[in-house]
């Protein structure tokens, strides 16, 4: 099988490379990937037979360099990373050449001689099966294929962007601070349950000591402006996968769960004992934040020192 | 200008039923208005009280039996309205169930086309349900129609429209003509409740229901997943007590240590 995969950070790369590797192994057929990276500047990665490039940082710019890379190559599937940039890219994609789509699949099956894309979906109660054919473009659940690294550098090929059915006007990059919560390995979530902004501070620290990073729920980040939303956990926020997740004061939307549910182990502490979020913990605490997180952060350093 | 609003009656995320064999019991889940929908529907209304028009309310039932259904979708369908849509256009045919988002892109262009086209489609970025968001990409190419999706901000001048949209790593200011497919983010808006006396006239509000002939659709570019799964939840669920703080620290801090996530 031919196929494309759609990079915009150089791990996309690698994780493209991966997802196409195990669709062709599941086909039990012969892969030539090749690469269409959307980025100001290229990358080089090993394993394709050709890289395109198109330096831009507008998503929209691009769509008119990705029909000329699938004039010059004939491809059966093309990937791209689970984000809204690839969903919407894909998406115009599937439009165009009258084919189909599936959003979000996060592993790939055989069964009874047959492939199949399951992807999450209610809120990640569930798992939907489509069967693969040739022609069916994906996006994939960024961490849930193991990437591929191979040495090598193929040539990268430029491509002109081209203009499409409407103008960028501008382009602003997100406010953040340089966090990634995304990749950190224990995670302190923040919720309705702090009462002022000041207070994010004993989840700060608690994060530090755990050496991990603080996220939020939606109206920490959206509503209130208590932090950037690159710290927002939630299917319109951020996808965290830590060792350890630790909401506090955090009631369990289902955007929420969806988001954290592939976290290791998950640690609530709410005082509500009712509230949703103690059904998709391992361990939960009942108790008033403002009493049990000074207690736990000055246990915790105790025995953390011992 | 007249704008139409794509509205979803999800399965209701927070009911989800299964089977001890891990069977998705999706007859047992009852329907809810798609949460971002709600955003399009008020957004829709702030853009109609400024520019004049009429909201037509638009949905496809795609959860069956259909027959079963028909009550908790025409809840959804008046809430909408009651959200301040003007009139409601809804397709109901069993062949419409689980078609997936292409097959139902396809019948709402024919549902627009029946109203003889409109100025703005809005909708929500995704359904609750199934999180696709393709459906809007879809409608736009059906009806030749400009599409820009994950949109937080937006205004109508002389034509156009500017939009703020939501992407990873960027937010792009972007500007098309109309008309355009637009799908909106969460964060467009607050929807307000609606109060008791918008409820009680979204019932007196016209709502005309429409068979895929009706329209005009005998095939549907259908997508329907082969199988559903529930997913094992695995978490433990232990709740840890004690008499004090102190105890109740300690005991998580023995726990998490046993599960080596601390770093010593």
């Amino acid at each position: 099988m031919k196929a494309l995969a759609i990079g915009f950070k150089p791990s996309d790369l690698g994780e493209g490379l991966a997802v196409l590797n195990r669709l062709a192994g599941a086909l039990g057929e012969e892969l030539e990937a090749n690469a269409l990276i959307i980025s100001k500047e290229p990358f080089k990665h090993g394993g394709f037979h050709k890289i395109y490039h198109v330096k831009t940082a507008s998503l929209y710019n691009s769509i008119g360099s990705i029909y000329k890379v699938m004039d010059d190559l004939t491809v059966d599937t093309v990937v791209s990373p689970n984000i809204k940039d690839g969903v919407d890219l894909l998406g115009r994609v599937a439009t165009k050449i009258d084919g189909y789509m599936v959003t979000e699949v996060s592993s790939i099956e055989k069964i009874d001689g047959d492939v199949y894309l399951a992807r999450p979906i209610l809120g990640g109660r569930a798992t939907a099966y489509y069967r693969y054919t040739p022609g069916t473009l994906f996006t994939y659940t960024v961490g849930k294929f193991q990437p591929i690294d191979v040495a090598g550098e193929p040539d990268v090929i430029e491509v002109t962007t081209e203009p499409g059915s409407y103008t960028v006007v501008g382009v602003e990059e997100k406010k953040r601070g340089a966090v990634d919560i995304e990749s950190a390995e224990v995670v302190v979530g923040v919720g309705r349950g702090f009462r002022s902004k000041d207070d994010i501070k004993m989840a700060s620290e608690l994060a530090e000591l755990l050496g991990g990073e603080v996220g939020c729920s939606r109206p920490i980040a959206a509503d209130f402006g208590w932090l950037d939303e690159d710290r927002w956990i939630g299917i319109s926020g951020k996808k965290i996968r830590p060792k350890l997740y630790i909401p506090i004061g955090i009631s369990g939307a289902p955007q929420h769960i969806m988001a954290a549910n592939d976290s290791k182990v998950i640690v609530a502490v709410n005082k509500d004992k009712n509230a949703p979020i103690f059904n998709y913990s391992d361990y939960g605490v009942v108790a008033d934040l403002y009493q049990f997180l000074p207690v736990f952060i000055k246990v915790l350093r105790e025995r953390l020192v011992k | 200008m007249d704008i139409a609003v794509l509205v979803k009656a999800s399965l209701d995320v927070n009911l989800v039923r299964g089977d001890a064999e891990g069977r998705l019991l999706k007859e047992a889940i009852p329907l809810a208005i798609s949460e971002y929908d709600r955003n399009a529907v008020y957004e829709a209304v702030r853009l109609r009280d400024a520019l004049g028009g009429k909201v037509y309310i638009l949905s496809v039932l795609t959860w069956g039996p259909t027959q079963r259904r028909m009550r908790d979708f025409e809840n959804v369908v008046r809430e909408a309205l009651a959200l301040g849509g003007d009139e409601a256009h809804v397709v109901v045919d069993e062949a419409a169930v689980e078609a997936g988002p292409k097959a139902t892109a396809y019948i709402l262009s024919k549902l627009v086309d029946k109203l003889g086209g409109v100025g703005l489609v809005l909708c929500g970025e995704a359904s609750m349900d199934m999180m696709a968001s393709q459906v809007s990409n879809y409608l736009a190419s059906y009806l030749g129609y400009n599409s820009v999706t994950f949109v937080r901000e937006l205004s109508i001048e002389g034509g156009k429209v500017r939009c703020k949209r939501d992407l990873e790593n960027y937010i792009e200011m972007v500007e098309t003509e109309l008309p355009a497919v637009i799908s909106v983010t969460g964060e467009i808006n607050k929807p307000r409740l609606p109060t008791l006396l918008q409820i009680r006239r979204a019932f007196a509000k016209p709502l005309k229901t429409y068979s895929l002939s009706d329209i005009g659709v005998s095939e549907l570019p259908k997508q329907t997943p082969t199988k559903y799964e529930l997913v094992k939840v695995s978490r433990k669920n232990i709740i840890i007590e004690g008499a004090s703080m102190e105890e109740i620290a300690s005991k998580l801090v023995d726990k998490l240590i046993e599960e080596g996530v601390l770093r010593r």
